[in-house]
């Protein structure tokens, strides 16, 4: 009989693959016997591979839980190779940008799922949200929250960076004058999330070295 | 068919009721029919700055539940032959006394008798904004070179920039103190117009005469030596559509006779 789990080890801990054409209940029987190996008794991190079947989020954590009964692994991470039509219509929204041309006065929020384009200024109490990077032609004068569902990786750049907060995924600046890098003539800058969660801020010219990946551009000489 | 000008700024004590009084008197004293409308309801200031307190026999409330008709509760300046009118606010009812539509109504039936309706606005958002705005053609939004009366602008300026009914609002800039402006310690002109982006319908100059002339009831630009007088004079002829340059806020420099005579006279 074809083996439903397939057990391969990697330089860091296993990784499980389950077959992704059997029945599911046929698939957790054979899970537990795997983990119940008494071979497999030293610490260890698995990473379980789903293949091409699709799990809700209960039966991913019925999954690991079968995996945990073993007390020596441990599950860092569950992979699969496949996505509901949902989630991939919610990640060409995230890839997506959006663009708001006025002005963000007082009192207003602007939202996007993507990255934002604001064309027009950001005055003071008023707000920018985005799930990607948030961009300002004109004076970011207000508050802004790049990377709101977490991306760390997002940036705040405006043509004149004078914002009172700045958030990146979870992590907020307030302007203060003690700030060292507010300069006195905030123009063309960008804000980004330093590996050691702080928000630094930098000249926009650097940007291109500090998030390459942020530039989509193909083609051209 | 006249048109209907709300007054509005959002932060209190910046000259709403001031500028309403003053305008509807320039306008009035430019041969334009004009309805003055108070609508801070419980707190009502525009007949004591026009010297109208003791004439007011119905407000709006009354005439909104029907106690009496529009034309038994305007008061009339008589300063003005039969060209300004006030439609006093009710003293003993508070802001949610009175709805949007029923403010819309008498907003319009004004509007076929008069030139210009003028609507003082409460400060605020709340209800007595939401009353106020509702009937409007135009917005005048009024401020100070003070940062919380700019901040409170760019708000009221968002907030009517939702109406549909409203073309773009246009602003004043009150109060404003020459000296402290070319220190550099209260924001200038420029400043304000670029941060609010919205156009500039005049400046009005600081002045005491402005309170002491409101506490007599007599609007200050009936005294056409002052600045502020002129500023509210240029105001109203901008909105009649004429287009007048902003006046200078600085002195004029001393002229080479005033020069030669400082020599003489060391």
């Amino acid at each position: 009989m074809k083996n439903l789990v397939n057990i391969k080890g990697k330089n860091k801990g296993l990784v499980l693959y389950l077959d992704d054409q059997c029945a599911y209940t046929d698939l957790l029987a054979e899970l537990k016997a795997k983990v119940s190996d008494p071979a497999l008794d030293s610490d260890t991190e698995v990473t379980v591979h789903l293949n091409k079947r699709y799990c809700t989020d209960s039966q991913i954590k019925e999954i690991s839980d079968i995996v945990s009964t073993n007390p020596h692994l441990k599950v860092v991470a569950t992979t699969s190779d496949i996505l509901t039509v949902e989630e991939s219509d919610q990640m060409i929204l995230e890839r997506q940008s959006e663009t708001y041309v006025g002005i963000v006065r007082s009192g207003q929020v602007v939202k996007a799922n993507g990255d934002l384009v604001v064309i027009g200024d950001v005055n003071p109490n008023g707000r920018v949200e985005a799930g990607g990077s948030v961009y300002v032609l004109g004076r970011l004068k207000g508050a802004a929250h790049a990377g709101t569902k977490g991306n760390r990786d997002a940036v705040i750049a405006a043509s004149w960076l004078e914002a009172t907060q700045l958030k990146i995924a979870d992590e907020l600046e307030t302007m203060t004058d003690e700030l060292s890098s507010l300069s006195e003539q905030p123009e063309m800058e960008c804000a980004y999330l330093h590996t050691n969660g702080t928000i630094i801020i930098d000249r926009l010219q650097e940007l291109r070295f500090i998030r390459p990946q942020i530039s989509t551009f193909k083609g051209g000489s | 068919m006249g048109e209907a000008i709300v007054i509005t700024s959002g932060k209190g004590g910046v000259g709403k009721t001031t500028t309403t009084a003053n305008l509807g008197t320039a306008l009035a004293l430019q041969g334009k029919k004009v309805c003055l409308i108070d609508t801070d309801i419980g707190l009502r200031n525009l007949d004591v700055i026009l010297g109208l307190e003791n004439r007011i026999i119905y407000d709006l409330i009354d005439v909104l539940e029907g106690r009496c008709k529009v034309h038994q509760a305007l008061v009339k300046d008589k300063r003005f032959d039969d060209m300004l009118y006030l439609l006093p606010a009710a003293q003993t009812a508070d802001k949610n006394d009175v709805n949007p539509e029923q403010m819309k109504e008498l907003v319009t039936e004004l509007k076929k008798d008069y030139d210009f309706v003028i609507i003082d606005c409460p400060a605020g958002i709340e209800q007595g904004y939401k009353n106020a705005v509702v009937g409007a053609d135009h917005a005048i939004v009024v401020t100070t070179p003070e940062i919380s009366a700019v901040r409170d602008a760019d708000r009221i300026i968002g907030l009517l920039e939702l109406e549909e009914n409203i073309d773009a609002p246009r602003l004043i800039i009150n109060r404003i103190r020459p000296h402290l402006m070319k220190a550099g310690e209260a924001l200038d002109v420029n400043e304000i117009t670029t941060h609010l982006s919205i156009d500039l319908l005049g400046i009005i100059a600081d002045d005491e005469r402005v309170i002491s002339s409101s506490n007599k009831g007599e609007p200050i630009v009936m005294d056409p030596s002052n600045t502020a007088a002129l500023g509210y004079r240029n105001i109203a002829r901008r909105l009649l559509g004429e287009s007048v340059p902003l006046m200078s806020m600085e002195k004029a420099p001393p002229s080479l006779f005033t020069k030669i005579k400082a020599v003489f006279t060391k």
